[in-house]
């Protein structure tokens, strides 16, 4: 009886911590993205964040050569060199002169001093907590065992992919998802293996909330970088919140698991797949940069402009 | 006579083969690009060439064959963006040499993991003197990376000016960077901070 009331409590308590969460979250975004839209109404196109902007041109013009970069001054140049006729040596010097004033950041960082400081962390923890452990995992547990944990978690989280295919309009992704969800599931043993992928080509739709978000028009909103999680914005933030609730691994961990079981499986697909690739990409990007905050930053950014336009 | 006949059609076909085949595809930035690429290839599959003790020859030669198809002036141009305007021609050219160094610290060590990496290409779209050659790298864990090439036509031949790796653009990410220095200190702490980073 007394185990009961208790265990109720418990529940009341975290249900409400996580409605405080989503609520403080959905504040936060809903004052940025005020603050964004703000003045674009004023009719001052320039303060429109990058990302928003850039999808509107990329349809004006088929040409996918600039992508995202079409604001950012230089590749500019490169657009117009496209379009007009070469004109040899006038034209290779000029468009540099022609956009020297403008070089807006991809995305908005007042929270610089802040995200720095986590950053550091997150690189120390990275090398000296995080690295070790996931290359005492590799050391122990052959390539192939690691990547067949990949597609099982993979598989596991496929609600995430096609709800989100769902709200993204694309019902032929939802589609494949399902398709893929059905091989996997039985002639995949229970997702370990991806016949679907090798056998019938299915390839997996990498949806997530924050693009959704991004395709209903929402504003990336400022850089953050949350201690262990890495780089963010306040969007993608939202969006984690939105993928954790259509994680099935966050229901299975929040009705039958304790907090710290629901941690550890959390975690062990975090460091199953840094063994497999996540690692190296960090290091990838981190590594050869002269300033790897920036580089980061930027590098998540690009990416993830890459990712909506998909 | 048969045989006459096949032979001088032989040799018009060869003949023609020779003249046409250069005008099509000579300089095509897509098949110059996958021909660096096998080569490079080669290189790393050479049995001779493995192993850890031969890891400073096999750069080198790794090197010698790549380096070409980049055109490095052009990437520190694009790098620097608005501060390039402002400096001197032996600014630029030991900027040029720095970054060719980043670009070789950074990514010829990268291949030293080769692990049978296969590189498709998917598409190539060419505008006058721009190229943009779309390629795919498929691991052996069948992990797909998009690796698209922006090429441009210079007298030398087609050269490399950008690699855009899953949507991140190599000079674009250098370029945040510097600028972001650059904002807050000189050109010379820029400098500084890459050759502290270079030895």
């Amino acid at each position: 009886m007394m185990l009961d009331i208790k265990k109720g409590e418990k529940h009341v308590r975290r249900s409400v911590l996580l409605m405080f969460v989503v609520v403080f979250t959905i504040c936060v975004c809903k004052t940025s993205v005020r603050a964004e839209s703000s003045p674009v109404s004023e009719g001052q196109p320039t303060e429109i964040p990058q990302e928003e902007k850039t999808p509107v041109i990329n349809k004006a013009n088929e040409d996918s050569e600039l992508k995202h970069t079409v604001s950012t001054g230089q590749s500019d140049n490169t657009k117009k060199e496209d379009t007009t006729p070469a004109d040899t040596t006038q034209e290779e010097e000029e468009p540099i002169n022609n956009d020297v004033k403008a070089e807006p950041p991809l995305v908005k960082d007042p929270l610089q001093p802040y995200n720095r400081a986590i950053f550091t962390f997150n690189d120390k923890a990275y090398h000296y907590f995080i690295k070790p452990i996931y290359t005492g995992y590799n050391s122990m547990i052959p390539e192939k065992a690691r990547v067949s944990v990949r597609n099982f978690f993979t598989n596991v989280k496929m609600p995430v992919r096609f709800f989100n295919c769902l709200f993204q309009g694309e019902s032929k992704g939802a589609g494949t998802e399902f398709a893929r969800f059905v091989i996997n599931s039985t002639v995949g043993v229970a997702g370990f293996f991806d016949p679907a992928k090798s056998k019938f080509h299915l390839e997996k739709q990498e949806r997530d909330f924050g693009q959704t978000l991004a395709k209903h028009k929402m504003n990336s909103g400022v850089y953050i970088v949350w201690p262990f999680l890495g780089p963010s914005t306040v969007r993608d933030t939202v969006g984690l919140a939105g993928d954790a609730a259509l994680n099935p691994f966050g229901w299975i961990s929040y009705f039958f698991l304790t907090p710290l079981e629901g941690f550890g499986n959390y975690s062990y697909d975090t460091v199953n797949d840094l063994s497999i690739d996540k690692g190296t990409t960090y290091e990838n990007i981190t590594k050869p940069a002269i300033d790897p905050y920036i580089a980061l930053q930027d590098a998540y950014v690009q990416n993830r402009i890459k990712k909506i336009k998909e | 006579m048969n045989y006459r006949k096949i032979t001088s059609a032989l040799g018009i076909g060869m003949l023609s083969l020779a003249f046409i085949s250069p005008l099509l595809w000579a300089g095509e930035p897509g098949k110059l690009l996958m021909e660096t690429i096998d080569k490079g290839f080669a290189i790393l599959k050479d049995p001779s060439l493995k192993g850890d003790e031969k890891v400073q020859e096999r750069r080198q030669k790794l090197w010698k064959e790549i380096s070409p198809i980049f055109n490095f002036e052009e990437m520190s141009k694009r790098a620097l963006g608005q501060h390039w305007k402002s400096r001197t021609p032996e600014e630029k050219d030991e900027f040029v040499e720095l970054f060719t160094n980043i670009m070789k610290d950074a990514y010829i060590g990268k291949t030293d993991t080769y692990s049978g990496e296969k590189v498709v290409i998917i598409s190539e779209k060419q505008d006058k003197k721009y190229a943009t050659v779309q390629t795919k790298i498929i691991t052996n864990k069948g992990t797909e990376i998009s690796v698209d090439y922006n090429m441009l036509n210079n007298p030398g031949g087609w050269a490399i000016y950008d690699v855009i790796i899953e949507g991140v653009s190599l000079v674009n990410n250098y370029r945040s960077q510097f600028n972001n220095i650059l904002i807050k200190s000189s050109y010379k702490e820029l400098i500084q901070k890459i050759k502290a980073k270079q030895s």
